[in-house]
């Protein structure tokens, strides 16, 4: 069994989606030294949706081995 | 003769000028490398401020003895590091004495076999396994010469590769594993047969690696993601042993060092991370290995879109990443040399490919494809020259250097104001060392007159009858005195509330210590507190571009 570039598209996705959440976590648990979505955050969340952009890229590729 | 290959004939020339003209450039750097490390191994005082502190944990090891130890009680010493690379040194220390030239060797010999390796990675050209290009050629020996010789041409490398400091014996290592990692499985690839030997060296290489400095776990991540992509159980299946060797031999460690190993060696590097130096460090890397990494990069890309993805990728890629961490304090630019030992590899890779996919392919006109073959390896040639003209660096402590720097278009000196912190500011200085880097301290190989200045300050300490309170281990050990303090060590412990300071407070206070040596003040500051209330400056040596401040009691 091999990962396929599909598989590896939704690795991506679920890696954006967990650090998205995550990041959201912080605040809620209060852990955060800002009011909101502090500047480290933003670049997080940023990179996050990178991720998740470069995850949907990879899903047409199909079953091709990554 | 057709016009259309005579132009051809007479062309062929110009891919081997500028071939042997990128091979010459980099032939230089090693050239210059060489001569900084031979400078070094001269030199018998602390060129950078942790390397007498390496030296003091080898001579601990060398008694049989651990260096991580109780920082709260007099000589308030431990190391913040793994024992591999002052192991593997110990025997040289058991033969010659604990000098410098030792742990220097060692490391600058492992940056020869980093080289090496990088070469043999991409002299063996691409994978020739049954998924990746079945029947292509073999790579190119400029290609593999130009790689390994780009990672010693890297002025990160050059500047740390020769010192008695750990971290390029861990990249060494990481290299090591990834290059075998990926021999293993192209051969597995090739025949279909399981090489579980070959997959256990690996395993070992990267045990290895994290036993010499722990920044080595982003090159474990990027082994196991890999096994992950081409068998998800089966790097389960080693990751599972892997982990449960590195904890036995954590928990053994910590056992036996009565927890000062997780001490010493975790709980003190949670340093303080400075977004502006992360920020900086990356843009002068990107800027140093423009050529490598942009090439690096656009073949990762490549490869996650239209191949496979191999080792060296994603090695590639989370190396990067993880040199984010060059953004603690206490961190440098040395935390970004196993990228680029992996952008040395994957961009030869690329260039390889590139050139083998242009070989291959049916050109509309034989004219064309002659053209081809004369421009791309051209083209490729001075894209190595340009990485050649971004990372210069070169001393100029010698006509001949001076002489070529300037034939180059470089000044032969640079304006550098020696680097104070205990005392008044001090006018610059002509530095007979250039560097695209910019205003640099390392790099510029020690002097006889750095040598004098050592032997003064071990001196001046030898008037006194104790040990130096010093923030350089070396004077101590020139003394045979005891090494007092890793300050740095007692710094991150203090930030992170993990010593008690009283015993070494009541010392200074009592005046102890005949002589304090300061040179950055990296001691917490109640202890610069008391050192300026009980000890005053006397003296003021500058060596290697530092302002030492001797103090005595006051």
């Amino acid at each position: 069994m091999i990962i396929t570039k599909r598989q590896l598209g939704g690795l991506f996705i679920l890696l954006g989606v967990g650090v998205a959440v995550g990041l959201f976590a912080i605040d809620w648990l209060g852990a955060g030294q800002f009011q909101g979505i502090g500047p480290a955050q933003r670049l997080a969340l940023l990179l996050a949706g990178g991720v998740v952009l470069l995850g949907l890229s990879l899903l047409p590729l199909g079953n091709r081995p990554a | 003769m057709p016009v259309a290959q005579a132009a051809p004939r007479t062309a062929a020339l110009l891919p081997r000028l500028l071939i042997g003209l990128a091979l010459a450039a980099f032939m230089g750097y090693l050239v210059v490398y060489v001569i900084y490390a031979v400078q070094l191994l001269r030199f018998p005082f602390d060129y950078d401020q942790g390397e007498g502190f390496e030296l003091m944990d080898t001579i601990l090891f060398s008694h049989g003895e651990w260096p991580y130890r109780d920082n709260d009680a007099y000589p308030f010493y431990s190391s913040n590091y793994p024992p591999l690379f002052h192991v593997v040194t110990v025997p040289l220390v058991w033969l010659f004495g604990p000098h410098y030239w030792t742990g220097r060797l060692v490391s600058f010999l492992g940056t020869l076999l980093t080289a090496a390796a990088i070469g043999y990675a991409v002299g063996r050209g691409q994978p020739r396994g049954r998924d990746h290009d079945p029947g292509r050629a073999r790579g190119r020996w400029w290609l593999a010469a130009l790689s390994g010789l780009a990672f010693l041409a890297s002025n990160y490398v050059y500047h740390v590769g020769p010192l008695f400091r750990q971290h390029m014996f861990m990249v060494m290592f990481e290299t090591l594993a990834v290059v075998a990692l990926a021999v293993v499985i192209e051969r597995e690839e090739s025949d279909g047969r399981r090489r579980t030997l070959g997959l256990l060296g690996v395993m070992l290489l990267l045990l290895a690696a994290g036993y010499t400095k722990q920044l080595a776990y982003a090159t474990v991540i990027a082994v196991f993601l890999f096994l992950f992509l081409r068998g998800p159980w089966r790097a389960v299946r080693w990751a599972v042993p892997f982990a449960l060797v590195t904890g036995l031999l954590f928990l053994g460690i910590n056992v036996a060092t009565h927890g000062q190993w997780m001490l010493n060696t975790i709980t003190a590097n949670l340093n303080p991370f400075v977004p502006g130096q992360a920020e900086g460090l990356f843009r002068q890397w990107f800027g140093l290995h423009i050529v490598l990494v942009t090439a690096a990069a656009l073949y990762a890309i490549y490869q996650l879109y239209a191949t496979r993805l191999s080792i060296y990728a994603i090695w590639f890629v989370v190396a990067t990443v993880n040199s984010v961490t060059a953004g603690k304090w206490g961190a440098g630019e040395s935390y970004f040399a196993t990228a680029i030992a992996a952008a040395c590899i994957l961009s030869g890779l690329a260039f390889d490919h590139w050139l083998s996919w242009s070989a291959g392919r049916r050109w509309p006109t034989p004219r064309m494809a002659a053209w081809a073959a004369v421009l791309l390896p051209s083209l490729i040639a001075l894209l190595y020259l340009w990485q050649a003209r971004q990372v210069f660096h070169m001393p100029t402590h010698t006509p001949a250097l001076a002489a070529v720097a300037r034939a180059l278009g470089q000044p032969d000196a640079v304006m550098i104001a020696p680097q104070t912190s205990c005392s008044l500011p001090r006018p610059p200085e002509a530095i007979p060392y250039v560097d695209a880097v910019g205003a640099t301290l390392l790099g510029r190989p020690p002097t006889a007159a750095d040598t004098r200045a050592g032997q003064q300050i071990a001196a001046l300490i030898a008037q006194g009858d104790t040990a130096a309170f010093s923030e350089d281990a070396g004077f101590n050990l020139y003394l045979g005195r005891d090494v007092v303090t890793n300050p740095t060590q007692l710094l991150n412990l203090y930030t992170n509330n993990a010593v008690d300071l009283t015993e070494m407070l009541a010392m200074l206070d009592a005046q102890a210590f005949d002589t304090v040596v300061l040179r950055a003040q990296f001691y917490p500051s109640p202890v610069l507190d008391v050192i300026g209330q009980r000890y005053e400056t006397t003296d003021l040596v500058q060596m290697n571009g530092f302002v030492y401040c001797i103090m005595r009691p006051r």
